[in-house]
């Protein structure tokens, strides 16, 4: 009896842990009732899915987007996933093949690149080439940066526009009699001038090294190569030997030598954006790598005379072009879209000047449509970034995303190069070699 | 014969529902890491790739790897020493030497505690920073020029910098254990040993640790545990890591792989690394630790 007893208890938490096990394991096979999709006298119909991240532009302008679109389209039912906190809440679907029809990639847990290298987004190629909105203009000549090309294809449209740049105080550099450098010798000569004053002429957040390659390095290298952006892209491309190449070694050359002469700001490689940015706004430092975001993030911290300037590169030659590195977050339709018309319909709606204006006077940030922000409530310094963009004497390079292994690889060795580990040569050997796995 | 089932359907009442959570909530995802480990997958794709032992293989040539292995058991055996000394020492000091403000001491030592790890590490970041740290600042009142070291960002400063914030968040809490455990000690020994003239030190040795060796075993255990399982927070807060992968430990490169570089099979197999490490160092040290009980009779 004892042992039945026995038996009984052990099959029986057996039985439970397996239960549990499967439990877990189980695939959401939920089949919701579908709409059918297409076109009705009032426009699209059926079920219509759009994923977005809400975090510092919020979620005011997408309300308003989104009503405005289902107005046109009244028979589609449209359902809004965003939050936060989205990316996590959405990953299992996307992970079980039933993701939404539209998603724009931003915030922590999303990577465009991983989504194309999962196979989740959709080839827009052909498509985006002749799309048009619906006041009839091309979305391509709207833009002011192209979409990305990954392996000859367009996945990603890229909808929020912003670029690295150089950032200074305008209202000290004056107090001190500095002109702003245009070029890498006037900046060399200036740092001198600052650093003679007891003041770190550059200053950068270590713990997180895009913003010196966004700011310094990439433009430096776009520079070497006698103003052609491509270069940029064919080390997003991981052409082999590209980061050995001589455009590549002489902007490393240029950061080793402003590192060497003591012109970075020894607390760099040990902080994060905040703490750089405030030692900025405390003139700890003169100039800093940074993104538009920049004056929006410090409001609350700006002195009342701190007057914030922009210059996009430090490091061209005399006469060469300014370099903007631009970064944007996209817009992408799911390759498993329930409904790839109706998600197609709405990128096309998205992509209208009403819509841009809307979108920097919601958010103080540009979208990524040419439009005269002068009358907008866009931020002085977003204005100020747009006139140098839309100068023939500066240079927006394509928006590259790195694959990334390599990217923390070449992170990881800008900042034991502008500690003074590493030599230019190590640089290039250790990225080539990252490279060269990631490439397999 | 049936008082005997009866009592055993009772203790089956309240066994399962605690194995269900258990199953659920700490093997399934035990074994379901282990079962990623074998796939190269990116932690967000619908497709899983078998590889099998591969990640382990490619572990063993990562040298990332073995640099974060180095530096946890560097603050293992830099935590244990750092806070049993300075525990025990607290806890004999106030028991023994009948300090007065008892309970102001145990407050203030227990204090780190109760505040978040990540608070913890904001706060130390700052003591630590260059520029405005509270560090420097006084390192500074000593030298004709202000000092600036950037105790985070060079290699060779990074990691003790993170092992001084973890002793001291650590401290309190086995001060109490230790404390409770003195008390624990009949007052007639150490009366005993003072008429026989034993001295303070000798007292400690003779009574104080044989007695309290339990305690203090479990404290160390603990401690191995928690810094081979938990140091990713503090290493994460401060340094990320950085600079160029010096201050990697296995939790954190574990979250490196799997959410900023998306190999959740490799980042799987770290986890798996991890496991089997916590278990052997434990068992290690339950050897080292093993001496014959003393109990009073």
């Amino acid at each position: 009896m004892k042992k039945q007893t026995k038996l009984f208890v052990v099959m029986t938490l057996t039985l439970s842990l397996i239960l549990s096990i499967a439990g877990c394991s189980g695939t959401d096979s939920s089949s919701s009732k579908k709409k059918s999709n297409g076109l009705t006298a009032n426009g699209l119909a059926g079920d219509f899915e759009i994923q977005y991240f809400v975090g510092g532009y919020g979620d005011a302008w997408w309300k308003d987007t989104i009503e405005q679109f289902q107005k046109l389209h009244p028979d589609l039912t449209i359902k809004q996933s965003a939050g936060p906190k989205i990316n996590d809440q959405m990953k299992p679907r996307w992970i079980q093949g039933n993701p939404p029809d539209v998603v724009y990639i931003d915030g922590s847990g999303s990577n465009p690149r991983q989504m194309m290298d999962d196979h989740q987004l959709l080839d827009v190629t052909d498509w985006i080439k002749d799309a048009k909105n619906i006041d009839g203009e091309k979305l391509i000549d709207l833009m002011i940066t192209e979409p990305e090309v990954y392996s000859g294809k367009t996945y990603t449209i890229p909808l929020v526009f912003g670029a690295y740049g150089n950032f200074y105080d305008q209202a000290f550099f004056d107090k001190n009699g500095w002109s702003v450098p245009q070029d890498y010798s006037s900046f060399l000569a200036l740092s001198e001038k600052i650093k003679a004053a007891g003041i770190s002429p550059y200053i950068h957040p270590g713990v997180y090294p895009e913003y010196i390659h966004g700011g310094f390095l990439f433009p430096a290298i776009i520079s070497a190569n006698g103003d052609h952006g491509e270069i940029l892209k064919e080390m997003g491309d991981l052409k082999a030997g590209i980061f050995k190449s001589e455009p590549v070694m002489k902007a490393l050359n240029q950061l080793s030598e402003i590192s060497k002469l003591g012109y970075i700001d020894q607390a760099s490689p040990a902080i994060n954006h905040t703490d750089s940015q405030m030692l900025f706004l405390q003139h700890k430092a003169a100039f800093i790598p940074n993104g538009l975001w920049l004056e929006s993030e410090m409001k609350n911290d700006t002195p009342a005379d701190f007057k914030f300037g922009y210059i996009p590169s430090l490091t061209q030659s005399k006469g060469g072009k300014l370099i903007a590195i631009p970064y944007s977050t996209t817009l992408a339709i799911a390759k498993k879209a329930k409904n790839p018309e109706a998600a197609k319909a709405f990128i096309q709606f998205v992509f209208k000047k009403k819509n841009a204006l809307n979108w920097a006077e919601k958010t103080g940030a540009l979208m990524n449509v040419k439009t005269d922000l002068d009358s907008s409530e866009a931020s002085p310094v977003a204005k100020t970034a747009m006139k140098f963009y839309n100068s023939d004497h500066t240079l927006v390079a394509p928006v590259v995303v790195f694959n990334s292994d390599v990217e923390k690889v070449m992170k990881d060795a800008t900042i034991a190069l502008t500690v003074g580990k590493i030599k230019p040569e190590e640089w290039a050997e250790r990225v080539e070699a990252a490279a060269a796995k990631a490439r397999k | 014969m049936f008082h005997i089932a009866k009592r055993e359907r009772f203790i089956i009442t309240f066994l399962i529902p605690t194995f269900i959570f258990f199953s659920v909530f700490t093997l399934y995802p035990i074994v379901r890491g282990m079962h990623i480990s074998l796939f190269d997958w990116s932690g967000s794709s619908e497709f899983m790739t078998y590889v099998g032992v591969q990640n382990f293989v490619d572990m063993l040539h990562d040298p990332i790897v073995w640099t974060a292995i180095k530096n946890d058991y560097s603050l293992v055996l830099g935590k244990v020493i750092g806070i049993m000394i300075l525990a025990t020492f607290f806890a004999v000091a106030i028991t023994r030497f009948r300090l007065r403000g008892t309970g102001f001491f145990r407050m203030i030592f227990f204090m780190p505690n109760i505040i978040s790890a990540v608070v913890i590490g904001v706060l130390w970041r700052f003591i630590y920073n260059p520029n405005i740290g509270f560090l420097n600042a006084i390192l500074s009142l000593f030298t004709k020029q202000p000092i600036r070291t950037p105790w985070l960002g060079q290699e060779d400063t990074a990691l003790w910098s993170i092992l001084w914030p973890s002793i001291w968040a650590g401290v309190g809490f086995y001060f109490l254990l230790l404390m409770a455990a003195i008390l624990s000690v009949p007052t007639s020994l150490y009366e005993a040993a003072e008429i026989d003239g034993a001295t303070q030190s000798r007292q400690f040795w003779s009574i104080t640790v044989p007695l309290i060796w339990e305690q203090m075993k479990i404290s160390i255990l603990h401690i191995v545990m928690t810094t081979l399982n938990g140091s990713f927070v503090m290493v994460w807060i401060m340094t990320e890591g950085g600079p160029d992968n010096s201050t990697q430990v296995m939790g954190s490169y574990l979250y490196q792989m799997g959410f900023r570089q998306y190999h959740m099979g490799y980042a799987s197999a770290i986890g798996v690394l991890i496991l089997f490490m916590s278990l052997i160092t434990t068992l290690i040290f339950q050897r080292l630790l093993r001496r014959d009980e003393v109990q009073l009779s």
